[in-house]
């Protein structure tokens, strides 16, 4: 042993060498958006909740959903999730299971009673919101939380629009909508159930009795199929059809009913049908392959033993006896460059006949905009809305879901109700906090390090027996257990939100990361932009960009 | 070697697995290992002993030889016993590291298997890989057989801890590696008693909150390099002390080089490894024809033990240095020392320098014979000689 200790051994540093000056590019930490946000209608913070259910912060996973949505355990249920087709894991192994995981959530939500907070002030301005449907319901329940007094005018004598009278119970209970409809209900808002706001001259009241108005009065007024005549008694309407209950379901029905439509209201009334006990057939212009129906949904009704005639069209329906002889032709579907767009030529001799009792025809529905002549632009098929806020033509007027878009998606209302909510604070509010959504772009793929990702195949829903759905209207879907949503939040790439998992702290060769309690800071003076944490950061919350300054 | 086996512990053990005994004997804390043929078995044969409870060593996989040796220098500057080993191109990739190393003053005891470096592949034995090592500061020493080299690791890591520079020892690819021998192995308690722990002049503690290897003046970087220079010339007489003692532990004393039949001699062989056993039987062949030939086998290579050279090869009229390995444009490196350790000494032998066996092809005892015959009385030329 040396009894000298060392020129070696020493009390300086390797601070003296400020490295950063070496430096050409410098790693940026900052959050961004994931492709699921990005993708998602209502704007979920999807990355933050799915991390706050790893963690088992199950209650805080609930508060970050309920900011964009206040259905998450519907939305579970039935969103039509872009959000994971748009997903980073989609090319790992599968795409994260965020609806089932929503629904987790939203059904744990409802069984543990947890509640909207009071707004923090109470504000004196005052809005109505016409149509009790997922639009309206989501722009109440937006403007109550930020003190603003709601009077909700409903037509019907329940709320839920859609949700309530066009989704059947085995894809949505009634529990869980009356669960978080009450939810909403309860911040204080004037309801008026059974209070249609018939026409222009109604809505030019509200508009001067309150400081703005949020119209979402959804599509009520089916599309008319040529060649169907629909005065005759074996022609029935499917959003009526779907509103009314089994009794008189069954009582309007034949034996053997042909659903004409490819979309989820075709499959909706279809399978509703078969639970009726009845032979069903659906009828669709699109070829296989290119139905608008969900994946699910064709699946599901496929295993229940409803037939498809894909790539068809009804030209005419006779009916005799109780029974009714089809006439139709196969057709050339062609995918057109617009979007929604497509040609169906009738194919020659390709005709054939189909001997039914009902024809239910669903192809879609049109809002009804008649009635606001004269005070709004209703020369296009929807309610012309400009900007993200559901502004109108007329100020003080805002409008969102189906009578404002043609996309037809729940969700999609939801999110048109929460963003006009945010503009009509904004018009009335002094000082109000809205906050602008992200301009970062997304993180994809190539900025995750998949190494930290173990493959692990998605956990699936069960379904129920296929012999047991078709005696029950009860769910067919059935929830995650907590065992499986746990392992499927951990599946979360957390695409571009930080989990604060050091990597970048332990992996810098020049202790240039500093911790602090909510994410990494980066010590420019000894920084030499070597790009270690980004290649080492799971979650792509780091990232290079060049820096001319140093 | 022959030298006599006192302890009754013998067990059949290859080359690796002698060295793997070795470490286990001198119970290292840490181990950072990466595999490279053929020195892997040292490494199977660790975590055998380790998943059987047999080893407290820590062992560490990580994933390349640069990052084993940066493993070995963090753990080895906070003051543990680190044990590595490796071979060729994973020696290459240590290279800087062997370095921070030396220049760290780390008493790290690292086992490299000789083996040809690519290009072109290959897997045979050859020393340029660890003699190309010879200026980053470590200490170098050559076995000849199984039974050495787990006598070495141990007595390595007393040289090592006593002069705080790391130790690496060499032995030739399957030569040795694989060879398999009856090897003593010596009592647990014994090796406790030959190598314990010592405490370090300078090591890691946030408590003491110095650093080893921080940024430096000039002449501070200097004044190491001076420091190490003090250290280098310790090593000598430390690697006497540890073979000595070694030696009255087990009965198989060692030195820095082994003479074999050098009285009187008038031409001795000068190697370093497996080359020395069949150096040996050339010279018994040798003198039984009438040729007064010995052997200078090297032990330590870094630092080079040249006044015991010159001792021992103070009347001998012809040396003939094997070399199993090549430095291109030079020729022989082990040929080279000797010249450099003699230019200019009274009485210096004829030195000739020959490439034996590079890339490890065959050198029969009678190409050795012939060469004493040939050159015994040859004129100096400083040339290096291919043998075929």
């Amino acid at each position: 042993m040396n009894s000298q200790p060392s020129t070696l051994w020493t009390h300086l540093s390797s601070e003296t060498n400020h490295t950063g000056t070496w430096r050409s590019a410098l790693p940026l930490y900052q959050n961004q958006p994931s492709p699921c946000h990005g993708a998602c209608p209502v704007g979920g913070s999807i990355a933050t909740w799915i991390k706050q259910v790893k963690d088992g912060d199950h209650y805080e996973a609930w508060l970050t959903l309920v900011d964009n949505n206040p259905f998450p355990a519907i939305a579970g249920r039935i969103c039509h999730h872009p959000c994971e087709t748009a997903c980073n894991r989609a090319e790992h192994d599968e795409t994260v299971g965020i609806c089932s995981l929503e629904r987790f959530v939203g059904d744990l939500a409802l069984r543990e009673g947890w509640s909207f907070p009071s707004p923090d002030v109470e504000l004196s301005q005052s809005v109505a919101v016409i149509g009790g449907g997922p639009a309206g319901l989501s722009a109440a329940y937006q403007l109550r939380r930020q003190g603003l007094q709601v009077t909700l005018f409903e037509a019907r004598e329940a709320l839920g629009g859609l949700m309530r009278y066009g989704i059947p119970s085995y894809r949505l209970s009634p529990d869980i909508l009356d669960g978080e409809v009450a939810r909403i209900t309860a911040m204080g808002i004037d309801l008026r159930l059974n209070a249609e706001v018939m026409d222009e001259k109604a809505l030019t009241a509200l508009h001067k009795d309150f400081d703005a108005v949020f119209l979402a009065t959804g599509a009520s007024l089916p599309k008319e199929l040529p060649g169907l005549d629909y005065s005759q008694s074996f022609v029935l309407d499917s959003a009526a059809f779907l509103a009314d209950e089994p009794e008189a379901q069954s009582s309007q029905t034949g034996e053997h009913i042909l659903v004409i439509g490819g979309g989820s209201a075709a499959l909706d009334v279809a399978r509703t049908a078969r639970r009726l006990g009845r032979k069903v057939t659906v009828l669709t212009l699109e070829s296989e392959g290119h139905l608008p129906a969900q994946q699910v949904e064709l699946d599901e009704a496929s295993e229940e033993g409803i037939e498809f005639i894909t790539g068809a069209m009804m030209q005419s329906a006779v009916g005799k006896d109780g029974s009714v002889t089809v006439h139709a032709t196969k057709v050339d579907f062609q995918i057109g460059n617009a979007p929604g767009g497509f040609t169906a030529a009738p194919v020659a001799g390709s005709e054939f006949t189909i001997e039914v009792n009902t024809i239910i025809p669903a192809i879609g529905q049109d809002a009804d905009l008649a009635r606001w002549n004269g005070i709004l632009n209703t020369s296009g098929p929807v309610i012309n809305i400009s900007g993200a806020h559901g502004k109108t033509s007329q100020p003080g007027i805002f409008a969102g879901g189906d009578v404002a878009s043609m996309s037809r998606f729940v969700t999609q209302a939801i999110g048109m109700g929460k963003e006009a909510a945010l503009g009509i604070v904004a018009t009335l509010v002094d000082d109000a906090d809205v906050v602008a959504p992200s301009q970062e772009p997304e993180v994809l793929l190539d900025r995750i390090n998949t190494a930290y990702h173990v493959n692990h195949g998605r956990n699936t829903q069960g379904l129920a027996e296929v012999a047991s759905r078709l005696e029950t209207f009860d769910e067919v879907q059935q929830p995650l257990a907590p065992a499986q949503a746990q392992s499927e939040a951990e599946r979360c790439f957390s695409c571009g939100t930080c989990t604060l998992c050091d990597n970048c702290f332990y992996y810098c060769p020049d202790v240039a990361i500093i911790k602090l309690e909510d994410g990494y800071e980066i010590k420019t003076d000894y920084c030499k932009g070597c790009g270690l944490c980004v290649a080492e950061c799971p979650t792509g919350s780091i990232h290079m960009q060049e820096d001319i300054a140093s | 070697m022959n030298a006599p086996i006192r302890n009754e512990n013998l067990q059949l053990l290859n080359g690796n697995h002698a060295v793997a005994w070795g470490v286990r004997l001198a119970s290292p804390d840490v181990a950072p290992l990466y595999p490279i043929t053929p020195q892997t078995p040292i490494l199977e044969k660790l975590i055998d002993f380790k998943s059987a409870d047999l080893l407290g060593t820590e062992i560490l996989t990580p994933e390349s030889e640069h990052s084993a040796m940066a493993a070995a220098v963090a753990a080895s500057a906070t003051g543990a016993r680190v044990f590595s080993a490796t071979s060729s191109q994973g020696l290459l990739l240590m290279h800087e590291l062997l370095h921070y190393a030396a220049g760290s003053r780390l008493p790290i005891v690292l086992f490299n298997v000789n083996r040809t470096p690519a290009a072109p592949w290959g897997f045979w034995p050859d020393q340029i890989d660890s003699l190309s090592q010879r200026d980053t500061g470590w200490v170098q020493l050559y076995s000849e057989t199984p039974q050495e080299s787990l006598d070495t690791v141990i007595q390595a890591f007393r040289i090592a801890e006593a002069s705080e520079l790391p130790v690496m020892v060499n032995h030739d690819a399957f030569y040795v590696s694989h060879a398999v021998e009856p090897v003593s192995v010596p009592d647990q308690g014994a090796v406790e008693l030959y190598l314990p722990k010592v405490d370090r002049s300078m090591w890691l503690d946030t408590d003491i909150g110095r650093a080893i290897g921080a940024p430096i003046g000039q002449d501070g970087w200097n004044r190491t390099r001076r420091e190490m220079d003090a250290a280098m010339q310790t090593i000598v007489g430390l690697t006497k002390d540890a073979g000595k003692a070694w030696g009255e532990m087990s009965g198989r004393p060692y030195a820095p080089l082994e003479l074999y039949r050098c009285d009187d001699a008038e031409v001795v062989f000068v190697t370093m490894g497996s080359m020395a056993g069949t150096a040996r039987e050339a010279v018994d062949r040798l003198r039984e024809s009438g040729v007064a030939a010995g052997l200078v086998k090297v032990r330590l290579f870094r630092p080079m033990p040249m006044a015991d050279l010159h001792a021992a090869l103070a009347d001998i009229p012809c040396a003939l240095v094997l070399d199993r390995n090549y430095s291109p444009g030079v020729g022989g490196v082990l040929h080279q020392e000797l010249m450099a350790g003699f230019y200019g000494a009274e009485n210096a032998p004829r030195i000739f320098g020959f490439l034996t066996g590079v890339g490890g092809t065959n050198v029969p005892v009678e190409m050795l014979e012939k060469l004493a015959v040939d050159y015994r009385q040859a004129k100096q030329n400083n040339n290096p000689i291919w043998v075929e």
